[in-house]
């Protein structure tokens, strides 16, 4: 799920995720829509813009995304904020991402959610280990 | 020991000294070795509402309503008077009744002249209240420049992700390989000044200086996830650094991107492991840029050498920064030298004829290393 005030840019990264094989839920760009779009389909994990659509905030969103169990990936150009979330994200990427970049570190969040840490963490990732903790498989 | 006001003295140079000080436009006082004030300016009485008639002969402590008795000027004026110690600056708030605190630079000396038996104090007093106000004010709206310049940063960022972006779909989308790789091409070109910006955004210090290393790293990295497939093992290494403005960085930024892309898409034709090592080093006014590959190395035929846009891009941007470019041989793989030289500095010559031929080996700088060889100044990428 990708959550992006800025289309062309989620357009891109959705193009490049289901060029990988995933399957990407409908774009969405404020909270109110993003959590509808979660609670219908449960995505495996959701990538927040923290700056969002209307003056949405990604933080409040990602909040909410984790009461509904949705591990949140947090996607900034100012790294400090992104960091002052790790209690509700589980990562988070600098913008600007490349997108390929960007697939990396999906493969990389899944694989350690399922328990797998064979896969090399992408350097621009940020990993936030204790809210990953809580949604890897035991 | 009693002072000797300028109007009761015929000694012609005591009164000579009086009328001097009484008509500085800055703030003056005369003292004795007991602290007594000799003469005062006008200036000063304007300034500090004393009266310029009742000033002379009464300590220097008792003037106004006491505000100078200040225990620290106090100590500093009794050990100039006694030969201890000399004030060069001395800040201190005055504070009088109902009026504003002012902030004073307190210059003092003992003055040095014929008769040493009488010891006399000059002190000059500065009012900066309104000087330091227009300061932090200042620095208020530089602060203030700083906070708005790195959000324009973050935007020019933000802005050029979008067009990346395109970039990418549109060369997702084509057909032709060919315009496939322009369409890449040009997408590491913007996220390269992206990159720079987002970099720039984060900076407390603006303009002043973008680390090389840090930002070379990073554009290694991005290069790296797309460029570099399952089939290549090719890892990007970046040696040295330094601090250079945005403007030259951005330059230094595309020119590493050219060639790292060049090098990437040429010197590795048959897959396998490989190395590429950007590397920066300066010495005062003089850089080297130098990418250096250990691929199958410069084609024999000088006709089949590189002359596509990368190659373009990268002369150009040398000569806007007076660089020269120089590729050349390595052992193995090719090197590509950028290099800005604007002052010859002694020893350096020596160095550079003793590199001419270019070719035998890893040149003797410091922090590049041999091809294949790894060490803990290094910032890797690879796949």
């Amino acid at each position: 799920m990708i959550v992006e005030d800025e289309v062309l840019v989620a357009m891109a990264l959705r193009d490049e995720l289901e060029a990988a094989s995933y399957h990407v839920l409908d774009l969405t760009d404020r909270h109110e829509q993003a959590v509808a779009v979660a609670q219908e389909s449960t995505p495996d994990l959701a990538l927040v813009n923290i700056q969002l659509r209307g003056r949405d905030d990604g933080i409040e969103l990602a909040k909410h995304l984790k009461a509904l169990s949705i591990p949140v990936v947090l996607i900034s150009g100012q790294v400090s904020r992104a960091r002052s979330a790790q209690t509700v994200a589980i990562g988070s990427m600098p913008k600007p991402y490349s997108a390929v970049e960007m697939v990396e570190a999906v493969t990389y969040l899944l694989a350690r959610i399922d328990g797998d840490e064979s896969p090399p963490r992408p350097s621009g990732l940020e990993v936030f280990e204790a809210a990953l903790g809580d949604h890897a498989l035991s | 020991m009693a002072t000797r006001p300028p109007n009761d003295t015929e000694d012609p140079a005591l009164s000579l000294a009086m009328a001097v000080i009484m008509s500085s436009p800055t703030p003056l006082l005369l003292l004795d070795g007991e602290l007594r004030v000799a003469g005062a300016s006008l200036s000063f009485c304007e300034t500090f509402g004393v009266d310029v008639a009742t000033a002379s002969g009464h300590h220097v402590f008792e003037l106004g309503t006491g505000e100078w008795d200040v225990t620290q000027l106090r100590a500093l004026l009794t050990a100039i008077a006694g030969g201890t110690a000399q004030i060069v600056a001395f800040e201190m708030e005055l504070k009088r009744p109902d009026c504003e605190t002012r902030c004073l630079i307190i210059n003092a000396r003992r003055l040095v002249y014929q008769d040493l038996g009488q010891p006399w104090l000059l002190v000059a007093v500065a009012d900066v209240t309104d000087a330091r106000a227009s300061e932090r004010a200042k620095n208020e709206i530089i602060d203030q420049l700083g906070v708005l310049l790195r959000e324009v940063r973050h935007r020019v960022a933000n802005s050029l992700q979008i067009v990346s972006a395109v970039l990418l779909q549109n060369a997702r989308r084509t057909t032709s390989p060919e315009t496939r790789d322009y369409l890449r091409d040009a997408h590491h070109r913007v996220m390269a000044v992206a990159q720079l910006e987002r970099q720039l955004s984060e900076s407390q210090t603006g303009d002043e200086g973008v680390e090389l290393r840090a930002y070379f790293t990073n554009l290694c990295n991005n290069i790296a996830a797309s460029l570099i497939g399952e089939e290549k093992a090719v890892t990007l290494v970046v040696t040295g650094g330094g601090l250079v403005t945005s403007r030259v960085s951005v330059s230094l930024g595309l020119i590493v991107t050219e060639l790292v892309i060049n090098a990437l898409k040429h010197a590795f034709p048959n897959g396998g492991a490989g190395r590429i090592e950007i590397g920066y080093n300066s010495h005062g006014p003089n850089w080297t840029l130098s990418v250096r590959d250990d691929g199958i190395g410069l084609p024999d035929d000088p006709v089949m050498s590189r002359t596509g846009l990368g190659t373009g891009i990268v002369q150009a941007l040398a000569k806007q920064l007076q660089a020269t470019v120089e590729t050349a041989p390595a052992v193995p793989g090719t090197v590509v030298r950028v290099e800005h030289v604007r002052v010859a500095l002694v020893g350096e010559n020596e160095d550079r004829n003793s590199s001419a031929t270019l070719s035998e080996g890893p040149r003797s700088e410091p922090t590049h290393d041999e091809p294949g060889r790894s060490n803990a100044n290094e910032h890797v990428a690879r796949r």
